[in-house]
């Protein structure tokens, strides 16, 4: 492990807390940290966010204590207090979401004690401790997704048969997050299932808080979501799947026979839709037969994501689209035993390629992996070089993209560079999205 | 003795008596009843804001050849991602390759929060320097740092000889100023302890005596134009325009300065700021240790201001007609080309908010343009600001004056009263006049020109053009709710502001 980690491609617990939280239907944040936290998060979000910047209460209107001097030697509580008092009287909300720093972590804060008097009022609030030494912003997700079941959820509901709740995919973090987690609500939906997500325009308060009638939940990452699914089977009994994001046919095929398994639903109508979508994912691909051989559009490709894209789009790029994903990098900061799933996520390829799967923090280091898996050319005159090539990462590995020669996609956070609403690459239909945005990048100079 | 002997400047709130909570009109500030002059106000409800190390970090990427060594926690820092875009744009456009910001995170987790963070940060600082082979390291620490008490500079003392690159300690400990622009004082604190030495030079053997009075005579005419990343390139283009037609040469610092050429700033004939928010604590430095004297007094923002900052760098130079006759042609020229936007801009209502400076001096740009104000809120106050308040408070009707370190919350009540056909906001500070459905322009943003002259026309050019179409806005506040309840807007907008030994004003 190094003693740093270059240009961190990702935010604190609480950066990625406080996005989920301003994700969440009419939920208000309020943090409880120093005065600089907000800020810093959202110039984060503003520039690698896909120029999305907050939620409902978003942006620099998230109340916060902005802790100094004095609350680090006398203590906090008191500030805070005063600060959800007022928060009551200014901010419109339905749910209040109090979320630490580290500075108020470190003085150690009884943060519990302080939301439990608000809550024995009535007032809809609850609290997680994402200090910024707890891991990153992805755990910080992961967090918030915690606290709601311990906290907030009912506890008397009743599992409901056909009631799922989907998560795995970090709001804003996943700059495709919308359209990520609609495409896989929709695709479910015609299974029949009813699905919370938590974070969309379609899901609601409500919803969330019946979260406990599910019968399975569905975590669409080998990582993120993982621990808040384990708490939630604690908790409640309910088991959970947790398979790679799927983007593309191939994966999300995959994607709808494990949720069938798991439910017990009938094999024949899962093979139904698998049969549809795919009918209608290649009905739309079939006038690009001619371009893409004509343009000769088949790539070498680096793809360089977190734990969730650095897997999905390295297997749509192999098993979908017939491209050549050489080095899939992820670039989290993972336990070996995360790592290991996620290698073997990409091991035994349908398509027979074997991408070499490195585990990388640091931006200027991606090139080196490359130049131990491919060799240079030592001026011969024939070359089996690494090209055509074509990046897919975040827009940190545009100079990377410019070393190789290679057009570039940003996908994984930051996305400094496109501008995201509601597209997704979930699903059968993301796996077009994503063509179509590699392949308009790969002709920008047609 | 000088700040700078010191391991860490000061807070602003102790040197300057800088406040950032004040409710009333500019009348009211004109007639200094400031409240939070006398009592470090402050408020009992707080919205997130930002802190020193944001601005430090935009500088501090700014300078090629280093690295900008984060210790702390694994967010901080993560400002950068959108600071980048001002690195790779500036380095294009200054030293013609786009190229990212390079910063590292000692990402301290909870180990380090218990056994102290000072081994990583040791060993981050010879890893950095064998990896990336900087001229220079900035060692920038935010708040864990400065809680569990890690010793930055006894790190950088043991380990600076093992390295070859300069290291530079920076103190951002967010928690312990209100007032960010402490940024500035904690950036120019560093590099004037360490990096201002003159490289050594071999002795040439034979010496150029006519070459060396060429040089002498150039640095007595080279001007140190600071730049804190408040400008972007089109901004110091146009002041290196407005100087060199006075014949000055220009050396811009600190951004975008190659760490091996700061010393570079010792040597001029005087150095000149563009906002007094920003540079006093290095300026009087450089006047104490290396004898440059220094101008602070305007920002050149708004047709008059320009001409006055013009004026006090002529004066200094004895250069008055020249730049009277530079003045008076610049103004006739750009007030021509203003007219086509004055009928569009007459009577129009515009509210303002940004830093101390660049709000007041924006402010009397709108007024030059025609506008009418209808409030202002500046991010803090200090003595600087004091020759302000009453320019603004001559222009007629009184209007409400608020300080706030942003506080969308003031802001939002503050909109639904005034009903501003315009609003100008800071980065990250325009989404709630937008979802009000008010035209709204950024007032900072150093991809744009503000500055000047030149700056003056394409802020207005810019100005027109929301104002033609602000359909985005008008559009998107029909279904835009911010989150703010119905009783907030029709209190009292500084109910929150409390001061020192008193209640607050609930």
């Amino acid at each position: 492990m190094s003693s740093f980690i270059e240009r961190p491609r990702y935010l604190c617990p609480l950066g990625g807390a406080l996005m989920a939280v301003t994700a969440i239907p009419r939920a208000i944040p309020i943090i409880h940290a120093a005065v600089g936290c907000a800020g810093n998060i959202i110039w984060g979000q503003n520039g690698g966010g896909g120029l999305q910047v907050g939620g409902y209460c978003g942006g620099l209107s998230m109340p916060s204590s902005n802790v100094q001097e004095r609350e680090v030697v006398f203590g906090g509580g008191e500030r805070l207090r005063e600060e959800i008092r007022n928060t009551l009287e200014v901010m419109d909300g339905d749910l209040f979401f109090v979320l630490t720093g580290c500075v108020t972590e470190v003085i150690g804060d009884d943060i519990k004690a302080v939301v439990k008097e608000f809550q024995d009022e009535g007032v809809p609030i609850t609290f997680a401790e994402t200090g910024g030494f707890k891991g990153n912003s992805y755990y910080g997700y992961d967090l918030v997704l915690q606290s709601l079941f311990r906290n907030y959820i009912r506890r008397d509901a009743q599992k409901t048969a056909g009631k799922v709740n989907l998560f795995g995919i970090p709001p804003f973090m996943d700059v495709f997050w919308r359209g990520n987690l609609d495409e896989l609500r929709l695709l479910l939906q015609k299974l029949g299932l009813t699905v919370n997500t938590f974070f969309t325009a379609a899901d609601s308060l409500e919803g969330i808080k019946n979260a406990a009638e599910a019968e399975l939940n569905i975590v669409v990452s080998d990582v993120y979501g993982v621990e808040a699914a384990e708490v939630f089977k604690e908790l409640y009994g309910t088991p959970y799947i947790a398979l790679s994001l799927p983007v593309g046919p191939a994966a999300t095929d995959l994607f709808l026979r494990q949720v069938g398994d798991a439910l017990s639903l009938d094999r024949q109508s899962i093979e139904q839709v698998v049969e549809q979508e795919n009918r209608l994912y290649y009905h739309y691909l079939d006038p690009l037969a001619e371009c893409y051989n004509d343009l000769d559009l088949q790539r070498y490709s680096v793809v360089v994501g977190d734990a969730n894209y650095a897997v999905a789009i390295t297997k749509f790029l192999a098993d979908d689209l017939g491209w050549l994903p050489e080095l899939a990098v992820c670039t989290d900061p993972l336990e070996e035993s995360q790592q290991q799933r996620l290698a073997s996520r990409l091991a035994g390829l349908e398509s027979g390629i074997q991408p070499h799967v490195v585990f990388e923090t640091d931006t200027s280091e991606i090139i080196n992996h490359l130049n131990q898996r491919w060799p240079h050319n030592k001026s011969q005159k024939y070359y089996n070089a690494f090209s055509p090539a074509f990046v897919v990462g975040s827009s940190l590995d545009r100079e990377l993209a410019i070393s190789l020669g290679a057009p570039h996609l940003s996908v994984s956070f930051p996305v400094a560079n496109r501008a995201v609403l509601d597209r997704g690459y979930s699903g059968y239909r993301g796996g077009l999205c994503l063509i179509e945005d590699l392949l308009s990048a790969a002709i920008a100079g047609r | 003795m000088s700040y700078l002997d010191q391991k860490e400047p000061p807070r602003r709130e102790d040197r300057l008596k800088a406040c950032i909570a004040y409710g009333g009109s500019i009348c009211g500030m004109a007639d200094r009843q400031k409240r939070c002059l006398q009592d470090d106000g402050e408020r009992c409800f707080t919205q997130g804001s930002i802190c020193l190390l944001l601005p430090g970090i935009a500088i501090l990427n700014s300078i090629p050849d280093s690295v900008t060594l984060l210790h702390g926690a694994i967010g901080c820092g993560s400002c950068a991602h959108s600071q980048n875009a001002n690195v790779r744009s500036g380095s294009g456009l200054r030293r013609g390759k786009v190229k990212d910001a390079l910063w590292l995170s000692t990402a301290l987790n909870e180990t380090d929060v218990i056994g102290g963070g000072e081994a990583k940060l040791t060993e981050a600082i010879r890893e950095a320097d064998r990896r990336y082979r900087p001229s220079a390291i900035f060692v920038v620490s935010s708040c864990v740092p400065g809680i569990i008490g890690d010793d930055i500079e006894g790190v950088v003392e043991r380990v600076q000889p093992q390295v070859n690159a300069r290291i530079v300690p920076i103190h951002c400990e967010g928690f312990k100023t209100k007032v960010w622009a402490t940024a500035y004082d904690a950036i120019y604190h560093g590099i004037g302890r360490v990096l201002l030495g003159e490289p050594e030079e071999y002795q040439p053997v034979l010496v150029d005596e006519l070459g060396e009075l060429k040089e002498k005579y150039r640095l007595s005419r080279t001007v140190n134009l600071m730049n804190v990343s408040s400008m972007g390139r089109g901004d110091e283009q146009e002041l290196a325009r407005l100087l060199r037609s006075l014949g000055l040469d220009v050396n811009i610092f600190p951004v975008f300065a190659h760490p091996e050429e700061m010393y570079k700033a010792t040597q001029a004939a005087v150095s000149v700021s563009v906002c007094p928010t920003h540079d006093d604590y290095f300026l009087k430095y450089l006047q104490e240790k290396f004898g440059v004297p220094y101008i602070i007094k305007h920002m050149p923002i708004g047709i008059a201001n320009t001409g006055n900052w013009i004026r006090e760098v002529a004066d200094f130079f004895g250069f008055q007609a020249q730049a009277e006759k530079l003045i008076a042609t610049e103004e006739e020229e750009v007030q021509a080309a203003l007219e086509e936007f004055r009928p569009v801009f007459a009577g129009k209502k515009v509210f303002v908010s940004a830093g101390e400076f660049r709000a007041l001096a924006t402010t009397q740009l709108l007024a030059e343009l025609g506008f009418k104000i209808v409030g202002i809120r500046s991010f803090h106050h200090d003595e600087f600001a004091e020759e302000e308040y009453p320019k603004l408070a001559a222009y007629g009707e009184d209007f409400p004056f608020s300080i706030a370190n942003a506080q969308p919350f003031e802001e939002a009540n503050l909109l639904q009263r005034t009903k501003p056909d315009l609003f100008l906001g800071h980065w990250c500070s325009n989404a709630t006049a937008t979802k009000l459905g008010i035209a709204t322009h950024v007032i900072y943003n150093t991809g744009l020109n503000y500055i000047g002259y030149q700056g003056a026309y394409e802020l207005a050019r810019r100005l027109y053009r929301q104002l033609k179409n602000p359909s985005f806005s008008k559009k998107l506040s029909r279904y835009a709710r911010l989150p703010y309840t119905k009783q907030w807007y029709e209190a009292d907008p500084f109910k929150y502001i409390k001061a020192v030994g008193s209640e607050p004003n609930v």
